[in-house]
C-alpha cells in the first residue's frame, strides 16, 4: 500500500514537472524544472529495479543534459521574449493520439511471453561477465553498442561543425580548490563504477559520464589546458573506444576458426576482452562528452 | 562472413583512423571508396550463385544476438551504395579546393556509407534504430558543412529525424511489449491484427516516412537538401532517404499482419498522389535550381510509395520490381542532376535557376548531365526510370488501376515540365549568364557518368528484373 | 500490478506532454526539451515493460535495460548536437 502510495506521488511528480517545464513561461524555469525531472525519473527507475539506468540518468538527464541546456540559456538571454502560442488545437489533437495509445496498451499482455531473460540467464556463464545487462551490451548485442559510440562521437564530429564562441569563464578561487579536491575523488569512483559493472549495476557508460562530470569542472576552472582536439592524444582517447572494439572484433575473428562470426569473443578470454574494452570506451565517453560540454573556441579551417 | 564484414567495417574504421590522422584522410577516403566497390560487386556474385546468407552477430542464438542477412536486394543496395560513394569522393576531389569543402567531409562521408551499408545488412527492429539515429546525424553532420547559411534547415532537419526516431522506437518498444523479440525473421508472420500492433506500426511507419520524406511528411527535406553542398546533397537525395524507405518495405511485407496490408495501402497511395502532384507543382514553381532538384525527390518517392502501396493491395511482382527499379533509377539520376546542378550553380555564380540561361552554351557538360538525368526522371525510354515504371504501369494494367494510370500520365507530364523548364532556359543562348571562371571539366564528367548509366540500365533489364522479381 | 499500469499510464502521458511542447514550442531550446521528455517517457515505458518479470518474483529483462541504456546515450548525443546547432544559430543571430 505504501509502495503505491509512493508510485502515485512519484507519477504525478513526473508529469507535473514534465507539464510544467513545457508549458512555462520563462525558458530558464523550463530548463531547471526539466532538472528536476531527471532527477525524479532516475528515483523512478530505480523504483522499477533498473539500477543500471537509475545511475545513468543521474548522470546524464541531471547533470550533462543539464550543463548543455544551461550553456544554450545563456545565448537566449539577448534573444527577444517569443509571444507565447495558443494552446488548444494542439491539446485536442495530442490528447487524442494518447487517448488511442493508452487505449492500445491494455493490450500488452500482463505476462511476458518473450523467451529472452531466460536465454540471457542461460548464456550469461559463457559471456565472460556475470551482470546482465553488461552481458546484453557487450556481448549478445555488442553490434548496437558499437554503433551507440560512433552516434556519440558523431554528435562531436557535428557539434564542432558549428562551435559557438563561448564566453569564457574565469574560475574564482575558492571554486579552483574544490575542483582540485573533487575531481579525483570522481575518478575514484568511476573506476570503481567501471570495475563494479561485470558483477553488479554499473558499467562504461555510467562511469564515462561520472568520469566526464569531473573533466569539466576541473576544464572550467582553467586546468586540463591540453584537452583539445587539435591535441593528437585527446583524439586517441575519444575514437580509443571504437579503435579498441574494433580491434577485439578482428583479433577474435582471427583467433577462432574460419566460421566464426563478428563480434563473437572466444569464451576463454571474453571476460578481458570485455574489460578492454570497456576501459577504453569509458575513457572515451568522458571525454568526449568533456568536449561536448566545454566546446572548442577556434573553428575548423577549410582543407587547401 | 568477411565480404559483408569489410563492406561495413572498412569505411568505419577508415573514418576513425582518418580522424585520427587528418593528413591522410583524402587518401584513405579514396582507397577504402575504390575498395568498396568491387568488394560489394564480388559480393552481389556470391549472393547471386549461392542464395541468401545470414549470420547471428556473436554467434549468439536466434533471439539474443542481432541478425544480418544478405539476400539479392542487399547485395544490390550494398553495390548502389558502394558505387555513389565512389564517384562522389571522386566529385569531391575535383572539387574541393575550388568549392572549400571542409576536411570534415571525408571522414563524415565514409561514416555516411558504414551507416548505410550496416542498414542494409541489418534485420534486428533496435539495430535499425540505431543504425536510423547514425545515418540521421551524419546526414545532418553533412548539411552543417556548408556553413553558417545551412544551420537553420540543418537544425529544421535534425529535430524531425529525432523525432521520427522516437516514433519509430515506441512502436518497436510497442511490439517487444507484445512478442519479446526484435529479430525480424523470427517476428515474421507472428503479428496478429489487435490495437496494440496497429498502434505500432502506425507509429514505425509514421516515423520512416518522415525519415524517407514521403508526402505530406517532406517538409524538412527541400530545405536540407539545397543547402548541402552539392556533393552531399547528392548523397543524400540517392541513398539516404533510401533507408528508411528500405526498412518500411520490409516491416510491412513481412512483419504486418495481412489484415493490415489494405489500409496501410490506402495511406501509402494517398501519400504518393500528394507527392507525384504536389511535388511535381513544387518543383516547377520554386526560384533555385537546387530546390528543384530536392522537389524532385520528392515527387520520384511519390512513385516508390505508390509500388509499395500496390504491393501490398495486389501483391504482384511486378510491383516488388518497379519500388527497387525506382530507387535505383532515382539514386543514379538525383545524383546526376545535383552534381549536374551544382557544377552549374558553382560555376554561374548563382542559385537562381534564372541564373542558367544558355548554360547549354557555356556549360554544354553538365547541362547535357542534367538533361540525360531528367530524362530519367522523367521515364523516357529505355532509360532506368522508364524500366521501373514500365514495371509499375503493368502491375496497374494487371490489376486494372485505370485512375492511377491517369495520375501516372500527370506526373510524368509535370516530371517532364520541371525538367524542361532548365533544358529550355539553358537553349535559350541570347544573353547566356557568363560563368564566374573557366568551367572545369573533370566534375561535369563525374556528374554525366550516373546519368549515362542510368540509360545503361535499359541493359541490364533483364536480369534486373528477374533478381527483383525473386524478392516477394 | 496496479502500479505497473499507473507507470505505463504515465510514460505514455510523458509523451503526449512532450508531444505538446515539440508543437507548441515556441523557443527551439524547449522543443529540444520535448524531445527528451517525449525519449524519456519511450524509455519509462521501455522500462515498465523490463519490470513485468519482477512482478513474478523473476528478475528484470536485462535486455530491454540495456536497450534503454544504449537510447540513453544516443539521445544525450542527438541533444548536445543539437544544442551545439542552436548554440551557433543564436550567436550567429546577434
Amino acid at each position: 500500500m505504501a509502495l503505491l502510495l509512493f508510485d502515485l506521488v512519484l507519477c504525478a511528480l513526473l508529469l507535473l514537472l514534465a507539464g510544467a517545464a513545457m508549458l512555462s513561461r520563462s525558458l530558464t524555469q523550463a530548463v531547471t524544472l526539466f532538472i528536476a525531472f531527471g532527477v525524479m525519473m532516475a528515483l523512478a527507475w530505480a523504483r522499477l529495479k533498473a539500477p543500471d539506468l537509475a545511475l545513468a540518468e543521474a548522470a546524464i538527464g541531471a547533470g550533462l543534459t543539464g550543463a548543455l541546456c544551461f550553456t544554450a540559456l545563456v545565448r537566449y538571454a539577448k534573444q527577444p521574449a517569443y509571444p507565447q502560442p495558443a494552446l488548444w488545437r494542439p491539446l485536442t489533437f495530442i490528447g487524442l493520439v494518447t487517448a488511442l495509445l493508452l487505449a492500445s496498451l491494455s493490450q500488452i499482455p500482463l505476462q511476458p511471453s518473450s523467451a529472452i531473460p531466460a536465454l540471457v540467464q542461460q548464456h550469461l556463464p559463457q559471456s565472460g561477465v556475470s551482470h546482465p545487462v553488461t552481458a546484453v551490451l557487450l556481448n549478445f548485442r555488442a553490434w548496437d553498442t558499437l554503433l551507440e559510440l560512433l552516434v556519440l562521437l558523431l554528435a562531436l564530429l557535428g557539434a564542432r561543425q558549428a562551435p559557438g564562441d563561448l564566453p569564457r569563464y574565469r574560475g574564482w578561487s575558492l571554486s579552483i580548490s574544490w575542483s582540485r579536491l573533487l575531481s579525483p575523488l570522481l575518478l575514484l569512483v568511476s573506476g570503481y563504477l567501471l570495475w563494479r559493472g561485470a558483477a553488479a549495476p554499473g558499467g562504461a557508460f555510467q562511469a564515462g559520464a561520472l568520469l566526464a562530470s569531473g573533466l569539466v569542472i576541473l576544464r572550467l576552472n582553467q586546468q586540463l589546458s591540453w584537452l583539445s582536439w587539435r591535441h593528437f592524444w585527446v583524439r586517441m582517447l575519444v575514437l580509443g573506444g571504437l579503435l579498441a572494439f574494433v580491434l577485439a572484433g578482428a583479433v577474435s575473428l582471427l583467433l577462432q576458426d574460419l566460421g566464426a562470426v563478428w563480434l563473437s569473443w572466444p569464451q576463454s578470454i571474453a571476460g578481458a576482452v570485455i574489460l578492454i574494452v570497456e576501459s577504453f570506451a569509458t575513457l572515451a565517453i568522458a571525454v568526449t562528452l568533456t568536449l561536448l560540454v566545454v566546446g572548442e573556441p577556434k573553428p575548423e579551417v577549410a582543407d587547401a | 562472413m568477411f565480404p559483408a564484414l569489410l563492406l561495413v567495417t572498412l569505411p568505419l574504421s577508415a573514418a576513425l583512423l582518418m580522424l585520427l590522422w587528418p593528413r591522410f584522410a583524402r587518401s584513405l577516403h579514396v582507397t577504402v571508396a575504390l575498395l568498396s566497390v568491387p568488394l560489394a560487386g564480388y559480393f552481389l556474385q556470391q549472393i547471386l550463385l549461392h542464395g541468401e546468407q545470414q549470420w547471428l552477430l556473436g554467434g549468439w542464438s536466434p533471439l539474443l544476438a542481432i541478425r544480418w542477412q544478405a539476400d539479392s536486394l542487399s547485395a544490390l543496395l550494398l553495390l548502389l551504395s558502394a558505387l555513389l560513394h565512389l564517384l562522389v569522393s571522386g566529385y569531391a576531389l575535383a572539387v574541393q579546393a575550388r568549392d572549400r569543402l571542409p576536411a570534415a567531409f571525408w571522414p563524415l562521408s565514409s561514416l555516411l556509407l558504414a551507416s548505410l551499408q550496416a542498414l542494409w545488412l541489418a534485420r534486428d527492429l533496435f539495430n535499425w534504430y540505431v543504425c536510423l539515429e547514425l545515418l540521421g546525424m551524419v546526414a545532418v553532420a553533412l548539411v552543417t558543412l556548408s556553413g553558417d547559411k545551412a544551420l537553420k534547415p540543418a537544425l529544421n532537419y535534425l529535430l524531425f529525424s529525432l523525432f521520427a526516431s522516437l516514433c519509430y522506437l515506441l512502436g518497436v518498444a510497442l511490439l517487444y511489449a507484445g512478442y519479446g523479440a526484435l529479430d525480424l525473421p523470427l517476428l515474421a508472420g507472428q503479428l496478429e491484427a489487435n490495437r496494440l500492433n496497429a498502434m505500432a506500426l502506425l507509429l514505425i511507419t509514421l516515423g520512416l516516412m518522415l525519415k524517407a520524406a514521403c508526402w505530406p511528411l517532406h517538409i524538412w527535406l527541400p530545405a536540407a537538401h539545397a543547402a548541402a553542398p552539392a556533393a552531399v546533397s547528392a548523397l543524400l537525395s540517392a541513398l539516404v532517404v533510401k533507408g528508411p524507405l528500405f526498412i518500411l518495405y520490409l516491416v510491412w511485407t513481412e512483419l504486418a499482419p495481412q489484415a493490415f496490408w489494405l489500409p496501410a495501402s490506402y495511406l501509402f497511395a494517398l501519400a504518393a498522389l500528394g507527392a507525384l502532384l504536389f511535388g511535381g507543382i513544387a518543383a516547377l514553381r520554386t526560384p533555385y535550381g537546387k530546390s528543384l532538384v530536392a522537389y524532385s525527390t520528392v515527387a520520384q518517392l511519390g512513385y516508390a510509395t505508390l509500388a509499395l502501396a500496390f504491393v501490398l493491395r495486389f501483391n504482384l511482382p511486378e510491383f516488388v520490381a518497379a519500388l527497387w527499379l525506382f530507387v535505383l533509377a532515382h539514386a543514379l539520376a538525383k545524383a546526376a542532376s545535383f552534381l549536374a546542378m551544382g557544377e552549374l550553380q558553382q560555376t554561374l555564380g548563382s542559385k537562381q535557376v534564372s541564373a542558367l540561361k544558355g548554360a547549354s552554351q557555356t556549360m554544354p557538360l553538365a547541362m547535357f548531365a542534367f538533361a540525360v538525368a531528367g530524362g530519367s526522371l522523367i521515364g523516357l525510354p529505355p532509360s532506368g526510370g522508364f524500366l521501373a515504371k514500365w514495371a509499375l504501369l503493368l502491375g496497374l494494367w494487371q490489376s486494372q488501376q485505370y485512375f492511377w494510370l491517369l495520375v501516372l500520365a500527370v506526373a510524368t507530364l509535370l516530371a517532364a515540365a520541371y525538367v524542361f523548364r532548365v533544358v529550355v532556359l539553358a537553349f535559350d543562348r541570347a544573353e547566356p549568364t557568363a560563368p564566374d571562371f573557366a568551367p572545369q571539366r573533370l566534375p561535369q564528367y563525374l556528374a554525366l557518368l550516373p546519368a549515362l548509366a542510368v540509360w545503361a540500365m535499359a541493359l541490364f533489364s533483364m536480369p534486373l528484373l528477374t533478381l527483383l522479381k525473386q524478392e516477394l | 500490478m496496479l502500479s505497473f499500469y499507473l507507470y505505463l499510464g504515465t510514460a505514455v502521458l510523458l509523451v503526449g506532454i512532450g508531444g505538446l511542447g515539440l508543437w507548441r514550442g515556441p523557443e527551439l531550446l524547449r522543443r529540444i526539451l520535448a524531445l527528451n521528455v517525449i525519449g524519456a517517457g519511450i524509455f519509462m515505458l521501455m522500462v515498465t515493460l523490463a519490470y513485468r518479470p519482477v512482478m513474478q518474483g523473476e528478475p528484470a529483462d536485462s535486455v530491454l535495460h540495456a536497450l534503454v541504456l544504449t537510447g540513453l546515450v544516443v539521445a544525450v548525443s542527438a541533444t548536445a548536437f543539437a544544442l551545439a546547432l542552436l548554440g551557433r544559430l543564436l550567436t550567429r543571430a546577434d
